[in-house]
């Protein structure tokens, strides 16, 4: 129908760009037009009549209207309007058809594997159109592209789907070949990232239109995937860590499934989910213990339910590294409270977390708590006034003590910790604490998540009670019963707390946890927490939660647990001089492995002069080593590149060694995994296909439209093309057009009664 | 003067006299108990700060008959000894200390809102089961018990009577030397016993048979002393008199050290 009234088919309208072949300008065309419709108009003004009559009353506009439209379709005709478009030359172009032939594409629905639909597909005429105009090359692509010589040849074996490097290398290609159009023939369940944007930006630069065919339904009847798993990589021993599961469903809406993680076969987690609506993705939270040190797989499944058609995607790994590091917190006091004691305390319950505490017992003198056995000379000049010495802690937290009590270079110093360093640091309440301690105008202030009330007079010794706040129901800080429910109703049977600080509003970017609410009911940020710089900072505006513990049950863990997740946030991610990261802890299918290594010194500045290396352990015992050089960016980063032959788990450790010396050495674990990815996101992911086609100037097809294929693919910008005219006055549609204005005129006048 | 009138002056007085004893038990507990040494309420005694000095309010045997009930014998040198040594608390140390003392009993859950508890002459308290249960529970969740001025041997077995109720599981050990009560503030080196005021008058430092002073403590799972007994020495004496020329200096100042050094370690562990 189209084509019978536009003449041509729709991609030369997409494509073709508008031209008048009359020579004549175009403004003259304008210029007639409204002197055809004026004079029109004159005429038709001078013959109204009032009353009754042919043109009686506003008679004469809807007649002038039409004839003046008449009119001025009749000029564009004479003008010759034409659309420009270029085409392929015939036989001398090359047609790119790239068919996925990863696993995923072995999919059987309705009883025939989506392989097999496709190459019926090209098969039932489309290729053959093709090759009638062009070259066309046919190529295989999963992990890689590879050209394939007959479509009966495609089988679905590749691991994975790698769509974005299918397509940068074709644009390769047509770097030296006059690659004309790229047909790419697929589910879209790429996962290996998309296709990146530097690839889509050389396809449209070659002006090489991508062209897609979406194979496979677009949605599964009954299956539940786990879509994805954000957790993370590494934590101290005994951490409690969270984790956001992100599940899809299609079938299953409402039903409760468990949700669970487990390690090595031996579950650390589980909840009831209920599943959201069809196909819509729900993010639900899970929480677990990490453990012992050791690097530890984790598997987080929901169960197989009756009737699912992809029973492999209901699981996922992820690997996380459990350091046996005892990261060491410095607190100091400003004077004797049971705060210290009793926080003291509850962290000592904590085999992984080391407590150092300096507490001014007198105006002039310190006693320290938590020493470092090998140095019992630590702190004894005071609070640290060296990066090498205070950078040796991963948290800093700092009591009822006034700031003058610190030099301008100490709370520098101490912002720099959280800035630089990287470390976590906390603020206490107390009658010397916060705006009554003057830390609203110190350098460290600025670490503070709140924007301090500049007066004296905010700390008051009367009773609070702690409540959460909607992001403090789901921080693993405030979680002291499993269950977000629960563990609202337990925070609201705290005791009260013994007393609470004034401390204004919080700054953009902070997190309030949980507020104090006093007696009159009036609240106050009690708990707020934010990111600073590489560090993490945070505000407990009480000294008074000491009664969590006098004030319960001797059996009672809420204070206790509090105080080490808390004291777990803060020093958690403060990294060590040495930090070992690759871009993937997991490879799906391919071996290559990047590394960086960040060396520094005691005081947290760039080495550059040291030597890097990386030890591999590989799963079967094999143990390979590299020298990292460093990046000429970034001072101190040192870059590798490795690859991992067979799956399984490795072990890499990195030390940075300048001579003899030792400066620092970490560890991580990735993984390679075989033959896993195509069992994710399975069904056809048309959007992708659709946006890339449009990305690219190209259309996306299903299967059964292939019959127009080939009429889109001729049109092209790229190879070797021809710019063809095709003239449009003689459209049929402006036949019918012409017709029907002069057949309403007409209409009218007869309803008017001069006819 | 008749008769009528004479017996009407003698009601009148009765009547004076239970009211004033009445109003004095209000503070201190037993109907007819009277101040060793009278001290004035300070006047910032309402403030309120981070340390309370929590005198333990018990009953013992010296009621009617040697019947339980609250006798006096928790209010020795009660109030001025408490009132001296805050008062040497709040001027030699940074502790936010209240400048009277708080009471308390063991009857009341008021008890869990002060982490620190000083008792006196324990000798003679006499704590039930329910008294001793929740005195336990007190110091598992992480109060401090300091004991005073109790001398001798039979003083000493009912003061152990009363502890093995509440600790029928731990025992009673001498502190060493090196412990950090010894240290965390002044470093307590020597060992005096430090005598009371009776000394001033017979010259000798003990009382009973208590020649020999002990200090000694109950420790918990993780080392940490939770009860602290100071055993044939009347620091509470000590405090009480300090102000007084004939007492000796050594003596005060050595026992303000004690309880000091005592006081921080139970606000640091």
């Amino acid at each position: 129908m189209f084509e019978t009234l536009l003449k041509y088919p729709a991609a030369v309208f997409s494509k073709g760009e508008f031209v008048f072949l009359s020579g004549l300008p175009g403004w003259m065309l304008w210029a007639c037009a409204l002197a055809a419709a004026a004079a029109l108009g004159w005429a038709l003004w001078r013959r109204r009549t009032p009353g009754t009559g042919l043109f009686a009353g506003r008679r004469w506009i809807a007649v002038w209207l039409l004839q003046s439209a008449l009119a001025a379709l009749l000029l564009v005709m004479l003008w010759r309007p034409a659309l420009s478009v270029s085409t392929l030359k015939p036989h001398q172009n090359i047609v790119a058809v790239l068919v996925d032939d990863s696993r995923s594409m072995a999919k059987v629905e309705d009883g025939k594997a989506r392989i097999e639909r496709a190459k019926e597909a090209l098969q039932g005429g489309a290729l053959e159109r093709l090759q009638k105009q062009f070259q066309v090359r046919i190529y295989r692509f999963g992990n890689q592209l590879e050209p394939a010589s007959k479509i009966e040849t495609l089988a679905p074996v590749s691991q994975a789907t790698h769509i974005g490097a299918a397509l940068k290398q074709i644009a390769l290609e047509a770097s030296s070949l006059p690659i004309g159009a790229v047909v790419l023939v697929s589910d879209g369940a790429d996962n290996r990232g998309g296709v990146d944007r530097e690839t889509i930006a050389e396809l449209r630069r070659r002006r090489l239109p991508v062209h897609t065919v979406g194979v496979g339904r677009e949605a599964p009847e009954q299956d539940i995937e786990i879509a994805g798993v954000v957790a993370p990589s590494r934590t101290l021993a005994d951490s409690r860590l969270s984790a956001e599961v992100t599940l899809r469903q299609n079938g299953y809406q409402g039903r409760k499934v468990k949700l669970t993680v487990s390690e090595n076969g031996k579950p650390l987690a589980s909840q009831m989910v209920t599943l959201a609506k069809n196909g819509v993705p729900q993010t639900e939270t899970v929480q677990f213990n990490a453990g012992i040190a050791g690097a530890k797989t984790l598997d987080f499944s929901v169960e197989l339910q009756e009737g699912e058609e992809n029973p492999q995607n209901n699981s996922v790994q992820r690997l996380l590294q459990v350091d046996a590091e005892k990261p060491r917190i410095l607190y100091i006091e400003g004077e004797p409270r049971w705060e210290l004691k009793f926080i003291r305390r509850a962290l000592e319950e904590d085999r992984n977390l080391q407590l150092v505490s300096m507490l001014r017992t007198t105006q002039n003198k310190i006693y320290r708590q938590g020493l470092d056995p090998a140095n019992p000379k630590e702190l004894e000049q005071g609070f640290p006034s060296t990066p090498e010495e205070l950078f040796g802690y991963q948290a800093l937290i700092l009591g009822n003590i006034e700031a003058a009590y610190f030099t301008p270079a100490q709370q520098e110093l101490i912002r720099e910790f959280a800035n630089r360093r990287g470390g976590g640091v906390l603020f206490l309440g107390g009658r010397s604490a916060l705006s009554d301690g003057g830390w609203a105008a110190s350098a460290a202030g600025e670490l503070l998540p709140v924007r301090l009330p500049d007066r004296k007079g905010t700390f008051h010794r009367d009773p609070a009670q702690a409540r959460l706040t909607a992001a403090g129901r789901d921080s693993l800080i405030c979680r002291l019963v499993e269950g977000a429910d629960a563990n609202a109703e337990r925070w609201k049977k705290l005791p009260s707390l013994a007393d609470y600080q004034e401390v204004g509003e919080p700054k953009p970017a902070a997190l309030v946890l949980a507020e104090s609410v006093t007696g009159n009911g009036r609240a106050y940020p009690l708990l707020v927490t934010q990111n600073y710089g590489l560090g993490r900072t945070a505000l407990f505006a009480t000294g008074g939660s000491w009664r969590w513990k006098m004030l319960q049950p001797s059996t009672d863990r809420t204070h206790v647990i509090f105080w080490q997740q808390l004291a777990r946030w803060l020093v958690n991610g403060s990294p060590s001089p040495v930090t070992l990261s690759t871009n993937r802890p997991v490879l799906m299918d391919e071996g290559e492995v990047k590394l960086r290594v960040q060396a520094r010194n005691k005081a947290y500045a760039p080495l550059t002069d040291a030597r890097v290396e990386a030890h591999f352990v590989g799963p079967d015992g094999s143990a390979g080593t590299i020298e990292l050089t460093p990046s000429p960016l970034e001072p101190g980063v040192y870059e590798g590149e490795w690859t991992a032959a067979k799956p399984g788990s490795y072990l890499v450790e990195a030390a940075a060694t300048r001579g003899k010396e030792v400066l620092g050495h970490d560890k991580i674990t990735f993984r390679r995994e075989d033959g896993v990815a195509e069992n994710f996101r399975t069904e056809q992911n048309r959007e992708l296909l659709e946006k890339l086609a449009e990305e690219t100037g190209g259309r996306y097809f299903r299967l059964d439209e292939l019959s127009k294929l080939d009429q889109e693919v001729a049109y092209s910008e790229a190879g070797l093309t021809v710019r063809e005219l095709h003239e449009l006055w003689n459209m049929p549609v402006l036949l019918v057009v012409l017709f029907v204005l002069k057949a309403a005129e007409w209409l009218l006048r007869r309803r008017w009664g001069a006819v | 003067m008749g008769r009528r009138w004479i017996l009407a002056a003698a009601v009148v007085l009765l009547g004076a006299s239970v009211t004033y004893a009445w109003q004095r038990r209000g503070m201190r507990g037993g109907f007819f108990d009277f101040e060793d040494n009278p001290a004035a309420i300070p006047a910032d005694a309402s403030e309120k700060t981070e340390f309370y000095w929590a005198r333990l309010r018990y009953q013992d045997f010296s009621g009617w008959g040697g019947r339980r009930g609250f006798g006096r014998s928790w209010t020795t040198d009660y109030p001025k000894n408490d009132r001296l040594l805050l008062q040497a608390v709040r001027r030699l140390t940074r502790i936010h200390a209240r400048s009277m003392e708080h009471v308390v009993d063991l009857q009341s859950d008021d008890l869990f809102n002060y982490p620190f508890l000083y008792a006196v002459e324990v000798g003679h308290w006499d704590l039930s089961d329910a008294e001793a249960k929740k005195l336990r529970e007190y110091l598992d969740r992480g109060g401090f018990l300091m004991v005073d001025d109790f001398h001798g041997t039979l003083e000493w077995q009912v003061f152990m009577m009363g502890l093995s109720k509440v600790f029928p599981d731990r025992p009673v050990v001498d502190i060493e030397d090196k412990d950090a009560i010894f240290h965390v503030l002044y470093d307590l080196d020597q060992r005096v016993q430090i005598p009371g005021i009776a000394a001033l008058w017979n010259g000798v430092t003990y009382e009973k048979d208590g020649v020999v002073p002990r200090w000694r403590a109950v420790y918990d799972d993780k080392g940490r002393i939770v009860v602290a007994i100071c055993h044939n020495m009347d620091l509470g004496d000590a405090w009480e008199w300090a102000d007084r020329p004939e007492y000796p200096e050594h003596y005060a100042s050595l026992a303000f050290r004690i309880a000091i050094n005592y006081i921080i370690y139970a606000m640091t562990h």
